[in-house]
């Protein structure tokens, strides 16, 4: 596999594995790892071992959005960053990215801002009962819209409006993100995490890739358009 | 009025800090929306939005009942019935939520007591709702021969489907406890014992206070606008939002005070120009 200095990406078994591993930055997303998400998702979907593809990240964070600071440093990168956040053209999750394989986020920490792309352009979520989530946007004067529109499409929105509201202000536990149906499973101890993921994982990988990819892609679909227009697409897609 | 607001017949408006109160003032009726309440609430969220010492609005009722929809006593004597409103309601031109009137600041409904019928608007419309302990919701409509539509409407994009179906077919013979509520994410906090509701309104809304008023706003038109559209759209309607603060002095001001480790100082919204300029109907 491509060497990474931001991420670690592996392979066990059937599942490929996406690690931010930026843990002294809170795994936030600096030009480096904004460049390296790119290869590694395209890498991973490509790679006919893998089946299935987990998220998570090294330390005590899962992710914490984008780093500023490091970013402020790099005016070219900054500029791009700008540039496709102005056009809705990111690159950082498998959604943003195209990638037809499954992909389970298993929040391992803390899940702020920016993080929270990778929670909701996941297929499948778990997280540690360790994990928390908030959005902090509004307390530093940012606008919250990407990740808070993806997450408003899939759960109760009331419950993300206060997220992004509230910003900083408070957190959400892993309990209650497993009652919204945020995510579907939370594991204790935080350290059996990462098994209890490739586990899933594996579950999931028994599966015919092709009727997972069709399945995918028609569920993903369905958050484009009405409620007809979506049984007729995914209609016209099994015919395909 | 002290708070220097206008004058109401059917609603209570009070300043406490930085939170404007919009407070359902008819508890003899169960604060049920005659004509003349229908109007004082289209200027009452206009006169919280341009207020500049208002930053959060919270919205909650008088007695023991949050707001139990049309009066229905009204409509059986005034010789005019439900005909007064059809031109309105025909051409979805209402104007009793803060969404209908495009609030541009966070609107937290507090629920208090009975929450039946047209009282949904609030509870569709709102940014963030709490509810006492005490609190019920059920909506009486096909009891009485009437249609659900609109509030229900408002609630299917914001909940899971099943649970307000059932209380659009089951009417008044069944009634939804606060817990379930936020067990299906309708509301987010459980306020106990009852008594205390205002108080934790006020604390959230104060917390919610603290936050830049422009970006709260640029948010709420951003997610809002993730009910009128598909994902893809959404996300690219939302990048104007977005690309709307850059170069606002909050950018700069918030991670400034956030180093610094003091409370940020934003730019007030210019309430008489940012009033009605938030989310509504398109």
């Amino acid at each position: 596999m491509t060497a990474y200095t931001t991420l670690k990406v592996e392979r066990e078994g059937p599942v490929g594995w996406l690690i931010f591993d930026r843990p002294k930055a809170g795994n936030a997303m600096d030009a480096a790892m904004l460049a390296e998400l790119e290869v590694a998702w395209a890498e991973l979907d490509a790679n006919p071992a893998v089946a299935v593809i987990v998220n998570t990240g090294e330390g005590r964070a899962f992710q914490t959005g984008l780093d500023v600071v490091q970013l402020a440093k790099d005016p070219t990168a900054l500029r791009e960053q700008s540039r496709r956040t102005k056009r809705a053209t990111l690159r950082l999750t498998a959604w943003h990215n195209g990638v037809t394989k499954p992909v389970i986020a298993a929040v391992n920490g803390v899940c702020a801002g920016g993080g929270l792309h990778f929670v909701a352009d996941a297929d499948v979520v778990i997280a540690s009962s360790a994990a928390s989530f908030l959005d902090p946007h509004v307390s530093v004067g940012q606008v919250s819209a990407y990740e808070t529109i993806g997450l408003a499409r899939k759960i109760a929105f009331e419950s993300v409006m206060r997220m992004a509201l509230i910003g900083r202000g408070e957190r959400v536990s892993p309990q209650r993100a497993y009652e919204l149906g945020l995510l579907s499973e939370v594991v204790d101890p935080p350290e059996m995490l990462r098994d209890r993921a490739q586990e899933l994982a594996e579950l999931i990988a028994q599966n015919d890739p092709g009727q997972l990819r069709a399945a995918k892609k028609a569920l993903w679909n369905t958050l484009e358009m009405g409620l007809t227009d979506a049984y007729r697409a995914s209609a016209q897609g099994e015919q395909s | 009025m002290s708070d220097g607001f206008g004058t109401y017949e059917t609603l209570k408006l009070e300043r406490h800090g930085a939170v404007g109160w919009l407070i359902n003032n008819r508890p003899q009726q169960l604060n049920a929306m005659n004509a003349k309440m229908r109007d004082e609430f289209a200027g009452a969220w206009q006169e919280l939005d341009a207020d500049p010492e208002v930053r959060v609005i919270v919205h909650t009722g008088e007695g023991r009942a949050f707001q139990t929809g049309v009066d229905v006593s009204e409509l059986a004597n005034d010789g005019q019935g439900m005909e007064r409103y059809r031109e309105s309601v025909a051409n979805f031109d209402l104007h009793f939520t803060s969404w209908h009137q495009r609030v541009a600041k966070p609107v937290i409904t507090a629920v208090n007591g009975l929450c039946a019928g047209g009282a949904f608007h609030w509870v569709a419309d709102a940014d963030i709702v709490i509810a006492s302990s005490d609190a019920q919701f059920f909506d009486p409509h096909v009891s009485v021969g009437q249609v659900v539509a609109i509030e229900a409407i408002g609630l299917l994009r914001k909940m899971p489907f099943e649970a307000v179906m059932r209380m659009a077919l089951t009417g008044r013979h069944e009634r939804m406890s606060a817990e379930r509520a936020l067990q299906l994410g309708m509301i987010s906090q459980i306020v106990d014992p009852p008594e205390r509701l205002r108080e934790e309104a006020q604390s959230l809304a104060e917390k919610i206070a603290k936050n830049s008023p422009a970006a709260m706003r640029a948010s709420k038109r951003a997610l809002w606008g993730a009910l009128e559209s598909g994902l893809s759209q959404a996300c690219r309607d939302g990048a104007d939002e977005l690309v709307s603060m850059w170069g606002h002095p909050d950018q700069e001001e918030g991670p400034r005070a956030f180093a610094e480790k003091r409370e940020p100082k934003w730019l007030p919204l210019d309430s008489a120009q940012a009033a009605g300029s938030g989310p509504g109907p398109r």
